[in-house]
């Protein structure tokens, strides 16, 4: 193939993925110029640009919506839940990495299990164990499961990640004394860092979105996260499209912006996650 | 070993006794405040005759069918656009044809309520723009159009997946193939479906299962938009089992649509770890 025709087939390959990512990226570029547009305006003309910025319709949405005390919600499951969710599996994937222990594959297929069961599929009893444990409308309601969820791929992925480290460094440490903590926090965990950095981005996405648990396990509007409190917000201002769509864009902005920065990041989770290994 | 028993602990409380409870559960007739009574197997033969499980069991079935085609066509159209094209950009464009998978369901929900609005909507003001007012559509609110319309709005939320992971194997791919071909005379085409299609298989087959999985347990989507309407063509599954126990109060009924839901996917995922498994015996 000549020189020219590579560019010409470059350049052809590239204006095809142009319009193509229109589909992708127009919703949600309307999604923010109606969130600075006023209603008369929108409801002239839906489709329009805005001829001037109300940013007003944030604070408004804002203050309507309740949004700071959401936002402190999502942060207070987000946060402990991928803590925990990274240090039990840290943990658990060290003995099934450089361990031999009775049970040991029973125990990982007991793990596996969970990976093929999606959490949702569980609200009907999580339901009654949160009642019963007196955490319905509590935070702890949706932390607890998620961290339970998160546990079966976290731990696989960083199996596969341990166990695929240098032998040398862990015999080294071994043979220079090192006691099984101490080759865990001084050698397992710092070698580790990049793994867990993409499980913390997945596990962020995941927990930051999910649905279905809190608009089951908490009824009370004070303990709501970003998703239902959005969902909510549609129903109270479902025709105040500017203050809907402000509130989208609070709720979806968080997650764009850290995914575009961890970009690279998060897609090697992901294909990490899907193939099985960080 | 201890390091094994905060992980199992969390485990067994929060996942392991909810799933046995949901077992037991379907053995029960309970409306989630009196004392229930013993059911035996009566909640498993209403199942199996109850037409509300056979239309939301036909159209989970459906969208699943679907959803190992539509997504994944489209994924792995734009991998290889993409990956094999020597496009401008290619991590750019990555960004933005994935940026959709980063949304949560609610944000898609306001979303697409806006494309599908019947008077100011993005989809029919487009189509009156075009000229082509006929194919304008209520398409939310019609039992023909309704389950669809859910579809293509999943399907953009979920293509950007399996996009990314064909991106990573075709990477994978020893370039010395497409060289080979090349050199034999193969057009762009050839080496896609001679070599390339070939050579990522066992990643083409994972992201299809793992695709037919989140498809069969689809349940936010039809909850924000549809609740299961109208005249329940938008029913499936985990809304239906959502709806038979905190709705109509019917617990017993509902932990054993879970158990069928639980039973079916985890049949979907035997087949991933086994093809799976069989891919990786091939590579050593």
């Amino acid at each position: 193939m000549s020189a020219s025709r590579k560019t010409v087939r470059s350049a052809t390959s590239t204006l095809t993925a142009g319009f193509l990512s229109l589909f992708a990226v127009v919703p949600l570029l309307w999604v923010l110029t109606t969130s600075v547009r006023t209603k008369p305006e929108i409801l002239r003309d839906p489709l329009g640009l805005p001829t001037e910025f109300h940013f007003g319709n944030y604070v408004e949405a804002w203050v309507a919506g309740n949004f700071s005390q959401y936002f402190l919600n999502s942060l207070l499951v987000v946060v402990p839940t991928v803590a925990g969710v990274l240090a039990l599996s840290l943990l658990a994937a060290y003995a099934f990495a450089l361990y031999v222990f009775p049970m040991k594959r029973t125990l990982f297929i007991v793990l596996l299990f969970g990976m093929t069961v999606p959490v949702g599929i569980l609200i009907i009893p999580l339901y009654y164990q949160m009642l019963s444990l007196g955490l319905l409308d509590s935070l702890w309601a949706i932390i607890l499961p998620q961290l339970a969820l998160g546990i079966p791929i976290s731990t696989l992925l960083l199996r596969t990640f341990i166990a695929e480290l240098p032998g040398d460094i862990i015999d080294a440490a071994r043979l220079d004394g090192c006691g099984s903590m101490a080759l865990l926090w001084r050698v397992v965990f710092p070698l580790s860092r990049s793994a867990m950095i993409t499980l913390v981005i997945l596990q962020f996405m995941w927990i930051w979105n999910q649905f279905l648990l809190p608009v089951v396990l908490i009824q009370d509007r004070d303990a709501r996260t970003l998703p239902t409190a959005l969902s909510a917000f549609l129903g109270r201002y479902g025709t105040d499209t500017h203050l809907l769509m402000a509130g989208a864009a609070i709720s979806f902005l968080p997650v764009v912006i850290i995914f575009v920065i961890f970009q690279k990041r998060f897609i090697k989770g992901i294909s990490a996650g899907a193939l099985g290994s960080v | 070993m201890l390091y094994l028993l905060p992980a199992f602990a969390v485990y067994a409380v929060f996942f392991l006794w909810p799933t046995w409870q949901m077992a037991r559960l379907s053995f029960f007739h309970w409306d989630g405040v009196t004392v229930g009574s013993v059911a035996g197997l009566e909640n498993y033969t209403r199942m199996g005759a109850d037409p509300l499980f056979w239309t939301a069991l036909t159209n989970t079935a459906t969208w699943t069918l679907a959803a190992m085609v539509v997504p994944v066509v489209l994924g792995l159209g734009l991998a290889i656009l993409l990956s094999r094209s020597a496009l401008f950009g290619t991590t750019l464009f990555r960004t933005l044809f994935f940026l959709p998978q980063v949304l949560s369901s609610v944000v898609v929900a306001v979303l697409w309520r806006w494309i599908y609005n019947p008077s100011y909507g993005a989809l029919n003001s487009t189509l009156e723009s075009l000229g082509l007012d006929f194919l304008a559509q209520g398409w939310l609110g019609s039992s023909s159009l309704a389950l669809p319309a859910l579809f293509i709005a999943w399907s953009w939320t979920h293509y950007g997946f399996v996009m990314v992971v064909l991106m990573a194997a075709i990477d994978d791919v020893d370039e010395t193939y497409f060289d080979a071909a090349a050199v034999d005379g193969a057009s762009f085409w050839q080496q896609v479906r001679h070599v390339l299609v070939p050579a990522i298989r066992g990643p083409l087959t994972t992201v299809i299962l793992i695709t037919a999985i989140a498809a069969f347990q689809v349940f936010d989507l039809v909850y924000l938009l549809t609740n299961g309407g109208p005249a329940r063509s938008t029913s499936v599954l985990a809304h239906f089992m959502f709806q038979a126990a905190f709705h109509f109060r019917k617990v017993g009924y509902g932990a054993t649509i879970g158990v069928a839901l639980m039973v079916m996917i985890l049949a979907i995922s035997l087949v991933l770890i086994r093809v799976r498994r069989g891919f990786e015996e091939e590579v050593v």
